[in-house]
């Protein structure tokens, strides 16, 4: 068994986090309390180290005074909490705004629409390697009836109401394929915890 | 009637009771259940493998997992670390996830200490510097990402210890994406998105992941693309990769990942007979009322 106070403190912790599956009771709420707590606490001082200290505050002191502009602009968000002057937050929110769009709509154009649709075309190449041009055929039809499932300028009827069921089957699958992922990752971290509580705190595994 | 009706209300403190004992037994009983390597855990290992330390590219590994999902991403940076290290191709690590640097740091720190302690000569062991580097944290990882594409130091002026970037041994040689054979997002929250937009369409910079189970399915669309050359997923994933270095010889046991996934399959087992049963209660259920 572990000597190491805050191993004894971590262990507790989980166990009151743990007892909320039996149900609500006070050692889950202090847990809960001292963890936004702490998880503030964390935050607050490491952005001040790590962000605003080195990237606003010791350039200013050091005179280079084109950093007012990135601070009158951060400041000029807090103007929201006084009415009089609250329309000054268009101001950042438009400059943030307008650089997003413009970074992100070409990133966003020839990463996930270009590269994915030129994934999806078949082509003779696709089908020189054993199974991968029936992959191929099927990511392509997946494509094709999901796109119509959610094509919804006309009537689902004849061709455009198979594809749409069809869709839906691809879509389904979707779910169930994240849903499988989900289950694995939340059991993860239970295994994780009992790892802790067995292992370091415990001494019962290695 | 009742049997029925009781099958679909199940007492949720039994399902959790089954499931904590589930969890726990494989740690005792100490049976193994044989997992198959999936394709792009597999591609992903074979990338590094087939990296040669006289190329003078380093692999980059941004590490940001929280300490919540440790269980699934501390494994996955172990191995890769060690992966690397053992082949004698420099890390560099980095982090833009604020929860992140600790983790990162203790990462590092467990698989250089180990591979030192089974050093037999000055140049079998692992130097700061030299062999790898951490960069830290940075804030507004749009700008961190394209910058690096120019110059990595532009953007990490210091490392984590305040060192200078540039002074360090290891970055003489490293100075912007043409210097890195691979990056690896390890990650616990959509940072490959922006690696993906930012630093692979715009730098054509090579791509790998370890993700968290629960993101995984929203990635497998960018490896038949080939925007990702490879990527482990969730536990299953590092337990994978665990394993492919065990048969390769570069560790001689599996780590955390592997142990865990005994009890995985105990619970995903569960789970499956549970819906079973559920189904089974409702279905019954309603033939009686109709």
């Amino acid at each position: 068994m572990s000597t190491d106070p805050w191993i004894w403190i971590g262990a507790f912790l989980t166990l009151m986090i743990f007892s909320f599956l039996f149900r609500d009771n006070p050692f889950y709420k202090f847990a809960e309390h001292l963890f936004v707590g702490v998880a503030n606490g964390y935050y607050i001082v490491f952005y001040w180290h790590q962000a605003l200290k080195p990237n606003l505050y010791e350039p200013l002191k050091a005179g280079n005074f084109l950093y007012v502009v990135p601070l009158l602009l951060g400041i000029l968000y807090f103007t929201r909490f006084i009415p009089r002057v609250g329309w000054l937050v268009r101001l950042p929110i438009g400059f943030m705004i307008g650089w997003g769009a413009g970074i992100s709509i070409p990133a966003n154009l020839q990463a996930f629409i270009f590269r994915q649709i030129e994934g999806t075309v078949v082509t003779p190449q696709s089908f020189s390697k054993g199974f991968e041009g029936l992959w191929s055929l099927i990511i392509l039809i997946g494509v094709i009836c999901t796109v119509i499932y959610f094509f919804f300028s006309t009537e689902h009827r004849g061709v455009l109401k198979f594809g749409a069921r069809l869709g839906i089957i691809f879509i389904m699958l979707g779910f169930g394929a994240s849903f499988g992922y989900t289950v694995m990752a939340r059991v993860s971290l239970l295994i994780g915890r009992i790892q802790f509580l067995l292992g370091p705190w415990l001494g019962l595994i290695k | 009637m009742n049997f029925f009706k009781s099958l679909t209300s199940i007492n949720r403190r039994v399902i959790y009771l089954v499931l904590t004992i589930l969890v726990i037994l494989p740690f005792f009983l100490r049976f193994h259940i044989p997992q198959n390597i999936m394709p792009q855990t597999q591609k992903l290992y074979d990338f590094i493998d087939a990296l040669e330390s006289h190329q003078n590219k380093a692999v980059l590994i941004s590490i940001d997992y929280t300490p919540q999902t440790m269980p699934e991403c501390h494994p996955m940076a172990i191995s890769i670390i060690t992966h690397c290290l053992k082949k004698q191709i420099p890390v560099i690590g980095l982090s833009f996830d604020p929860q992140a640097p600790g983790l990162a740091i203790e990462a590092l720190n467990t698989v250089v200490t180990k591979l030192n302690s089974q050093a037999t000569s000055k140049e079998d062991s692992i130097t700061y510097g030299e062999d790898y580097v951490y960069l830290g944290w940075k804030s507004g990882r749009i700008a961190a990402l394209m910058e690096m594409g120019e110059k990595i130091s532009n953007v990490f002026p210091r490392d984590y210890y305040n060192n200078y970037t540039d002074s360090l041994p290891l970055m003489q040689n490293i100075k912007n994406y043409r210097d890195i054979a691979i990056s690896i997002i390890i990650a616990a929250a959509d940072y490959p998105q922006e690696w993906l937009m930012y630093a692979q369409a715009r730098y054509g910079l090579k791509l790998g992941a370890g993700l968290t189970a629960v993101m995984a399915p929203k990635y497998y669309p960018f490896l038949q693309t080939g925007q990702i050359s490879g990527m482990m997923s969730g536990m299953k994933g590092a337990a994978e990769y665990e394993n492919l270095l065990v048969k390769s010889g570069y560790t001689s046991e599996t780590g955390k990942a592997e142990t865990g996934m005994n009890s995985q399959i105990l619970i995903h087992l569960w789970i499956i007979l549970l819906i079973i049963i559920g189904n089974i209660g409702y279905m019954a259920l309603r033939r009686k009322k109709s």
